[in-house]
């Protein structure tokens, strides 16, 4: 693979990882938002590839198949399994804090604020990964903006996923990918944590009938 | 290996065996095993200390006991002097803890206290012997914590020991924070934290920074040692923690922030300019008159005891800033010799401050009072605690025999003597500081008058006073100890004067002032001369005379019994008798507008007529002025901040998020710009 189609190759995945952060905000079907968080797995599972590829490691094309599994195939099955509850209002962000326009305007800011804060650690070494850099840090920015508007707790997990993607982005961009051992672990870590966050869900619907985050309300002293 | 290293090896294996003794064994041997092993750690603490105050010298470095800095430990005089202090009372207090804590898996002998209090022990021990920076934080720290959990053993039983533990946590840590940012700007700007290199590079600091080390560092310690107005924790941690602790506390711990002092003012930064002294001074003063002025109103026996430990530390103050300032006008020898009448009062005041704490333990143990308006009658029931308690008290008034007689007739003469220091200042403060050792000296003799009289003489005023049974043998046995040393520290305090002079000089303040002449004290600086024994000898023979001549003169009578006369109003009550508030009244009337004692009258008429009166009640607290003004309004801000912070918390779990979200684009925005 020459230099000129790695890079482009990679940018290409990039922006499609971060688009999908960005449709994520604009689409309020929760249904239809776990499918762009899997095209955002396979987006995500591809930076390794192609680096992998590029640079001749064999571990990152495992832990690239290991990524395409976990996040393109196995979270959001775990997460549409949580959607499958009676009513239809359930499966929709109706009113989020911020709406749709203002969100993707915010988007827009926080992905210029990626840009700016991360010109020091492109600056280091301007290889095609470095530059593709700040696209994780904005969907990590993206993926706590979503945490903080979103009400549905179905989408506070995928808000929490987009963070994380972001994060691992951030890894394979900036290093090349972690040790396997530490990777295992973190995505061991997220599949509990996504598990954990569906018997959270279950219990609130049982126990309030919806699963809107407004109506926890007792964390105060 | 020098005796002192081994000796203080085997006072940390004595006090880490006695921690586990106390945390395994079963309640029957509990208090035995770990008290044995805390005397056999007081014990070695002792032998550390006197050979170090007899001219041995030690130090060590242990680089992988700490990750980073590694444990610096040294001994010189100076450390020698209050390890063997706190040696001496933790041995003597432990035997009495054995008796103490013999009852009930509740408070004193449960085993979280059994195990801590080998621990304090051993932090008591090793704070002096510290000799860098990160060591000596370290102790201090597990100092405060062990005393702060032990403060807190009889927390199922008084809901008040919780406040004050929340009071001694408070302060105790802002005094730490004080001391850490000192210690820290201090070690920093002279290029490394062992007390050598603080020592060397203390040269190399500006005499702005010099002073701001020396005001924290000092404030720390201060409060520490109970000074005004940073006492507050202490009227109230003394009479709340279990009284073998308290008599730990006011006895062994309190010195260590005086030795702080010492330490970094005139060892570490080598003296300093006249106002540091005369502030320490001046604190000194207030905490003497205020302290002594406070247990004169207090009718609770150990509170009245806590401020007087602050009275004495108050004087100990006086005398480190009177030989701070001589020192600084260049008159060594007086230096040397305030100094030593300091160190010599800290000694004292620990024997009899122990000792009468632990009588005062034995009070509360035998009646479960420490009220002394319900207390009474004591001395027929419990013999030998009150002539114990009468002892320790004589210790405390400063009057020929006690021991406290001869560490203030030093420290007066110094002050004295200081007169011949030309300039304004020690003209004025000089005669002042005489002037209020002179009063707390009689308002101490107020004090214990009130506390021995009312406690353990006269009639009982109370059913568990009329109860009271003697304390125990262990309880005995270490008060006994106490006051051995006291009667010692009386008669030959020239035994002393030899360590006094090294702890002085290993301090800075070279000069042979205390010279060892046989048991009296001789000053060569001022050419004055004190011989206890002769004292003690022409008292004795005074009192056999005025007791014994008239009853030789007088005519055998024979005896009449017959009832008291009571004006017809039928045989006094016990609740007639006089009390530790009523004696404290005249007092209170001359000092009311220093106490600022708050009364309370409330009348209540009959339903029939108003001219019948019902029930008259009457209030009277004298609360703690400095407190009241000084920290009221600051903890009512806190308050109130805290208050209006609570309403930044709702609930919403969005708000929550968004805090962290708004907070980490605000630090990435600020990054950004910047760069």
């Amino acid at each position: 693979m020459t230099e000129a189609l790695y890079t482009q190759l990679l940018d290409l995945a990039c922006g499609a990882f971060l688009l999908a952060a960005v449709v994520v905000l604009w689409l309020r079907e929760l249904t239809v938002v776990v499918r762009v968080l899997a095209v955002q797995g396979v987006a995500l599972a591809a930076i390794p590839l192609l680096i992998g590829w590029y640079e001749d490691e064999a571990a990152l094309l495992g832990i690239s198949a290991g990524l395409a599994l976990l996040r393109g195939g196995l979270l959001p099955y775990l997460l549409n399994r949580a959607l499958t509850g009676p009513r239809d209002s359930e499966h929709r962000e109706t009113r989020p804090l911020v709406n749709v326009a203002a969100s993707l305007l915010t988007a827009a800011l926080l992905t210029l604020l990626a840009y700016a804060v991360t010109r020091p650690l492109v600056a280091l070494e301007a290889t095609p990964a470095t530059r593709a850099l700040p696209v994780g840090f904005a969907v990590v920015l993206i993926g706590f903006f979503v945490l903080v508007t979103r009400r549905r707790a179905p989408s506070q997990v995928v808000g929490f996923l987009l963070l994380d993607n972001g994060i691992t982005a951030i890894a394979f961009l900036a290093a090349s990918g972690v040790p396997v051992i530490v990777e295992l672990g973190v995505s061991f870590d997220v599949l509990l944590a996504v598990l954990v966050l569906h018997i959270l869900t279950t219990r609130m619907r049982a126990a309030f009938g919806g699963t809107d985050l407004d109506e926890l309300r007792e964390l105060h002293d | 290996m020098s005796p002192i290293g081994a000796a203080l090896g085997a006072a940390s294996a004595a006090a880490g065996a006695g921690a586990l003794a106390g945390l395994l064994l079963p309640l029957r041997v509990r208090p035995l095993a770990a008290g044995a092993c805390t005397t056999a750690a007081g014990a070695a603490g002792v032998v550390a200390g006197v050979a170090a105050l007899g001219g041995d010298s030690w130090s060590v470095r242990l680089p992988g006991l700490l990750p980073l800095a590694g444990t610096h430990l040294a001994v010189d005089a100076l450390s020698g002097l209050f390890i063997a202090v706190a040696g001496a009372v933790v041995a003597a207090v432990a035997v009495y803890g054995i008796g103490y804590s013999g009852h009930g898996a509740t408070g004193a002998g449960s085993r979280g206290v059994q195990a801590l209090l080998p621990l304090f022990a051993w932090s008591l021990l090793l704070v002096p012997a510290a000799a860098s920076v990160s060591t000596f934080l370290l102790l201090w720290e597990l100092m405060a914590l062990t005393s702060l959990l032990l403060v807190l053993a009889e927390h199922r039983l008084r809901a008040e020991v919780r406040g004050a533990g929340v009071w001694y946590a408070v302060m105790t840590h802002l005094g730490m924070v004080s001391v850490l940012a000192g210690l820290a700007w201090f070690a920093a700007d002279a290029g490394g934290e062992t007390f050598a290199a603080l020592r060397a590079g203390a040269d190399q600091l500006s005499p702005g920074v010099r002073g701001a080390v020396f005001v924290l560092v000092t404030a720390g310690f201060a409060s520490k040692a109970g000074a005004v107005p940073l006492h507050a924790w202490l009227p109230r941690a003394h009479p709340e923690a279990p009284s073998h602790v308290s008599a730990l506390m006011s006895a062994a711990m309190v010195n260590l922030g005086c030795y702080g002092i010492v330490r970094t003012g005139f060892d570490l930064l080598g003296g300093g300019p006249s106002w540091w002294w005369l502030a320490v001074l001046a604190t000194g003063a207030l905490s003497a008159v205020y302290g002594i002025l406070q247990a004169a109103m207090s009718s609770d026996l150990k509170r009245l005891l806590a401020y007087s430990t602050t009275e004495n530390m108050g004087l100990v103050l006086v005398g480190i800033g009177a030989a701070g300032l001589f020192a600084d006008r260049g008159r060594p020898e007086l230096a040397a010799l305030a100094l030593a009448a300091a160190l010599l009062h800290l000694v004292n005041h620990s024997a009899f401050k122990a000792l009468l704490f632990c009588a005062a333990g034995s009070v509360v143990h035998a009646t479960g009072e420490r009220d002394l308006d319900r207390l009474g009658g004591l001395r027929a029931k419990m013999p030998a605690t009150a002539g114990l308690f009468a002892l320790a008290a004589l210790g405390a008034v400063a009057l020929p025999p006690g021991n406290g007689f001869i560490s203030e007739w030093l420290l007066l003469q110094s002050l004295i003597h200081g007169l011949q220091v030309p300039g304004v200042a020690t003209a004025v403060v000089l005669p002042l500081a005489v002037a209020v050792i002179a009063l707390s000296a009689g308002l101490a003799a107020a004090v214990f008058v009130k506390a021995l009289g009312v406690g353990f003489f006269a009639r009982p005023r109370s059913e568990e006073a009329r109860r009271a049974r003697e304390a125990g043998p262990f309880m005995l046995a270490g008060m006994g100890l106490l006051a051995a040393c006291c009667v010692a520290l009386a008669v030959a305090p020239g035994a002393l004067g030899s360590g006094l002079d090294r702890a002085g000089t290993a301090a800075g303040l070279a000069g042979a002032p205390v010279l060892d002449d046989g048991t009296g004290v001789r000053l060569d600086a001022v050419s004055a001369k004190l011989v206890p024994v002769w004292v003690l000898a022409a008292l004795t023979v005074a009192l056999l005379a005025a007791v014994g001549v008239p009853r030789l003169l007088r005519r055998r009578r024979r005896r009449l019994r017959a009832r008291l006369w009571d004006c017809g109003g039928g045989a006094p009550t016990p609740r007639m008798a006089y009390t530790a508030t009523s004696f404290a009244e005249p007092l209170q009337r001359v000092f009311d507008d220093v106490l600022a004692p708050e009364q309370d009258v409330d009348v209540t008429h009959t339903r029939e007529s108003v001219y019948l009166v019902e029930r008259v009640r009457f209030q009277r607290r004298v609360p703690d002025r400095v407190e009241h003004r000084l920290y009221r309004p600051v903890l009512d801000w806190a308050e109130r901040a805290g208050e209006a912070a609570r309403r930044l918390a709702p609930g919403s779990v969005h708000r929550y998020l968004g805090y962290g979200f708004f907070g980490l684009v605000a630090l990435l925005l600020v990054l950004a710009v910047g760069w």
